[in-house]
């Protein structure tokens, strides 16, 4: 009896490790299935004058009506909240989704952008645990690509491969291959406080703010004034834990990156790098911009400074994705007091465009349900009035180039004291240039050159020395 | 006894093997669990990284065999990080374990004697930072070291010291950590040495005493060393510890996904961490985390050598 009891215990113990050992208890799961009553597409009925008192119906739809059933089955979708449950929720993107795919549940999990950057490749590589439909920035898009394991999405994408922004497909293409549906882009714009600019004696009017500061060199001037008249900083640029973005964003605009997308060669190094860094060192030298880390708190803290005494920060380069995070969380408060200016270029006649981040829908190969998938992704990102309905709530300028003739884009925001600024965003997605900062080793290249930025910005290393050092690093990771 | 051993034909002393074993077999299925577990989880894997570490391998796709190159690789310019990494493991050893080891052996002393009241509340007070979760602690510690805004800084300001860039600046950056793992651990060693003090006979202090020694003097003279194989055990697990520091750093140092200001606390492990999961190099990985191993073990085969007992 005492020897059974004790097996009993081992079984149990054998068996509470094995659980233990199990798969991690799942994350937020919320299922969504919404029955709403929507107008369908109105039917044009065509009477045709003939004999016979047959109807004849013309049905007119804005996409072809499938000819196969309608998918059906369920669906994971994986995102973030910014974007799945304050965008394609609240715009009633999934309800008009629901309503014409009646036979699709939809099963949402929210992850942050970092836990799907962990929890995708692991269920790519092991696979299994993928979702249907996975949420993806452009930054880490090409990595997955690479990795394998997306659905090839060739064929679906086909219409819609001249109606996107051209930069986008870069990222998702590899050996003639597509494996995404871009959703936006990350048009990047010089946000600037007209107040600030006010009392530093600048222009606040947004096309005279685009015409003054049209260089760096303007943009220098401009910060060395504002620091004199007002004490505010001019922007923010964090030395010791610097993790690249602006910098990233200054080599897109000249179509510099880490390395070259036409041959692949390393150009973290080249001497057009090397000056971009020292450009940017001058505002340290300087002590021109303050030393707040992006998305930590004092970064939030001194956009969302309302009043001008309390040194809000003067100016931010960012994408156009940022205006709805500073109006709902991050600086209600300054409602009225911001302006939309296009960045300044390094040297003139520079495109006055860049990007940062911009996501796509990806398929992970493994979806049991791929039609629906792709039903999914098609209906939210493809269709024209999906993704003006998503735009219309969030900053998430849409990759479908069909959306940009919308009245949509001529309203003004009073957030930006009644400035059309849509407009604005449209014209600089339209010239994003190509350029090889994102790609297959986005993670490494940028974790490389990162370091060479801190030592630079810490006086350790010269730029030419750490950048050197850092595509040293690059290409013996290369090999 | 032995002569019966002498004696006995081979075949019988094989079979009083077998039928030893066979004699405790329920002893062997009570550690069959942790057994079988560990083959699965843990041995199986340890030799797939040995065929891992001359391909080249993305998780998904096919392997390409490499030779060397993934061990070479470690000593060119792209293992520019894994040897800042070891600098930094050499440089955080010496920067917290002498000093929470020295503390952890003074706490345990002090609370092994009777006098002082309430005990068991000091002993479980200073364990439990032991037992919260280091992601928690260091998601916490980074917002107290906020260079603006965070309490350290406040709190320095107030007394008029200028703030200081505890998350901002190479060495300061390494300071940080270091209060974080001292935070954590010290329970721990506390208790190993508690452990340990009890092994030593309360006579042989009290004789020293009586024969006109200090406390202090007693203490070094006669604890210290008598703790030495605990002590040295508490070293060598400090020292796989700051080798391997990992949550505290995904913590403390989230935007830089752990390496710190200018990689200023990026620890082997961190290292070997980015190089699978971030950067898709499974093979590459697995051959630093070979490197790594025949580090710690050497590393630990000189402590126990010098430091050891000499018997």
């Amino acid at each position: 009896m005492k020897r059974l009891t004790a097996l009993l215990i081992t079984v149990v113990v054998l068996a509470g490790l094995a659980a233990a050992c199990g798969p991690a208890p799942t994350p937020e799961v919320k299922v969504v299935k919404e029955t709403v009553v929507v107008e369908k597409e109105k039917v044009v009925t065509q009477e045709v004058q003939v004999e016979v008192t047959k109807e004849v119906e013309v049905v007119v739809t804005p996409t072809p009506e499938p000819e196969a059933p309608k998918p059906t089955g369920k669906i994971v979708v994986w995102g973030w909240t910014a974007a799945i449950r304050d965008t394609i929720e609240a715009s009633g993107v999934l309800a008009d989704f629901q309503a014409e795919y009646p036979d699709i549940e939809v099963e949402i999990v929210y992850y942050a952008p970092s836990d799907v950057y962990t929890n995708l490749p692991l269920a790519l590589t092991a696979g299994e645990g993928a979702p249907d439909v996975c949420l993806v920035e452009n930054s880490h898009l090409a990595e997955y690509v690479h990795l394998g394991g997306l659905l090839d999405l060739t064929d679906r994408v086909q219409p819609y491969l001249d109606k996107m922004n051209e930069y986008k497909w870069y990222d998702c293409e590899k050996d003639g291959k597509y494996y995404c549906l871009p959703w936006d882009s990350g048009p990047v714009v010089m946000y600037y406080r007209r107040d600030v600019f006010e009392a530093a004696g600048l222009p606040t009017d947004p096309d005279e703010v685009s015409a003054t500061i049209a260089t760096w060199g303007d943009y220098l001037e401009a910060c060395r004034t504002i620091k004199e008249k007002t004490g505010a900083y001019c922007f923010a640029h964090n030395k010791a834990n610097n993790y690249g973005r602006l910098y990233e964003m200054v080599l897109w605009q000249q179509g510099l990156g880490y390395y070259d997308p036409d041959t692949g060669e390393v150009t973290a190094d080249s001497p057009e790098n090397i000056g971009t860094l020292e450009m940017l060192g001058q505002f340290w030298e300087e002590d021109l911009v303050s030393d707040a880390l992006e998305w930590t708190d004092p970064w939030y803290a001194e956009l969302g400074t309302v009043n001008l005494e309390d040194q809000p920060i003067a100016t931010l380069i960012e994408a156009s994705w940022m205006d709805v995070f500073l109006k709902s969380w991050i600086a209600p408060g300054t409602a009225g007091k911001w302006g939309v200016a296009y960045m300044p270029v390094v040297e003139e006649g520079g495109v006055r465009a860049s990007n940062d981040g911009g996501s796509v829908f990806v398929i992970p190969e493994q979806s049991a349900n791929p039609d629906a998938a792709w039903a999914f992704v098609e209906f939210c990102l493809g269709r024209r009035e999906s993704q003006l309905k998503l735009f219309a709530i969030s900053g998430f300028i849409p990759s479908l180039e069909t959306t940009y003739d919308d009245p949509l884009f001529l309203e003004g925001d009073s957030f930006f004291a009644g400035q059309k600024t849509r407009k604005i965003y449209a014209d600089v997605v339209a010239k994003i240039p190509r350029a090889g900062v994102y790609g297959p080793d986005y993670n490494m290249m940028n974790g490389a050159v990162q370091v060479a930025i801190q030592r630079y910005a810490a006086g350790e290393v010269t730029a030419e020395e750490g950048l050197k050092e850092a595509a040293a690093e690059i290409r013996a990771n290369l090999e | 006894m032995a002569l019966e051993a002498t004696i006995m034909a081979p075949t019988e002393r094989r079979r009083g093997l077998w039928s030893q074993m066979v004699k405790s077999r329920w002893a062997y299925a009570f550690i069959s669990p942790f057994f079988i577990l560990f083959l699965i989880f843990q041995f199986g894997p340890i030799l797939f990284s040995v065929y891992l570490s001359v391909v080249n391998w993305k998780g998904l796709g096919a392997m390409e065999f490499v030779g060397l190159k993934n061990f070479t690789y470690l000593f060119g310019a792209g293992g520019k990080a894994f040897r800042q990494s070891v600098l930094n493991g050499f440089i955080l050893f010496f920067m917290y374990v002498p000093i929470m080891t020295f503390l952890a052996i003074v706490l345990a002393v002090i609370l092994n004697s009777e006098k002082v009241r309430g005990i068991k509340v000091y002993r479980t007070l200073i364990f439990t930072p032991y037992v919260t979760s280091m992601i928690a602690a260091g998601f916490t510690f980074r917002l107290l070291l906020e260079q603006k805004g965070g309490l350290f800084n406040i709190a320095l300001e107030a007394l008029g010291l200028p703030g200081v860039p505890w998350l901002e600046s190479v060495w300061w950056a390494r300071v940080s950590l270091c209060l974080l793992v001292v935070w954590g651990w010290l329970g721990y060693n506390m208790v190993l040495m508690l452990a340990g003090l009890q092994t030593i006979p309360r006579e042989l202090t009290e004789a020293a005493l009586i024969d006109g020694a200090s406390p202090v003097q007693a203490f070094f003279r006669i604890t210290i060393p008598l703790l030495r194989p605990v002590i040295l055990f508490s070293v060598i697990l400090s020292t796989m510890g700051s080798f391997g520091l990992f949550n505290e750093l995904m913590a403390l140092f989230y935007y830089t996904r752990g390496s710190g200001p200018m990689r200023a606390t990026l620890t082997p492990v961190v290292h070997i961490y980015h190089e699978a999961f971030d950067n898709f190099r499974y093979g590459r990985a697995s051959a630093t985390a070979y490197v790594y191993f025949a580090l710690i073990f050497v590393l630990a085969y000189l402590q126990n050598r010098y430091f050891g007992r000499e018997d």
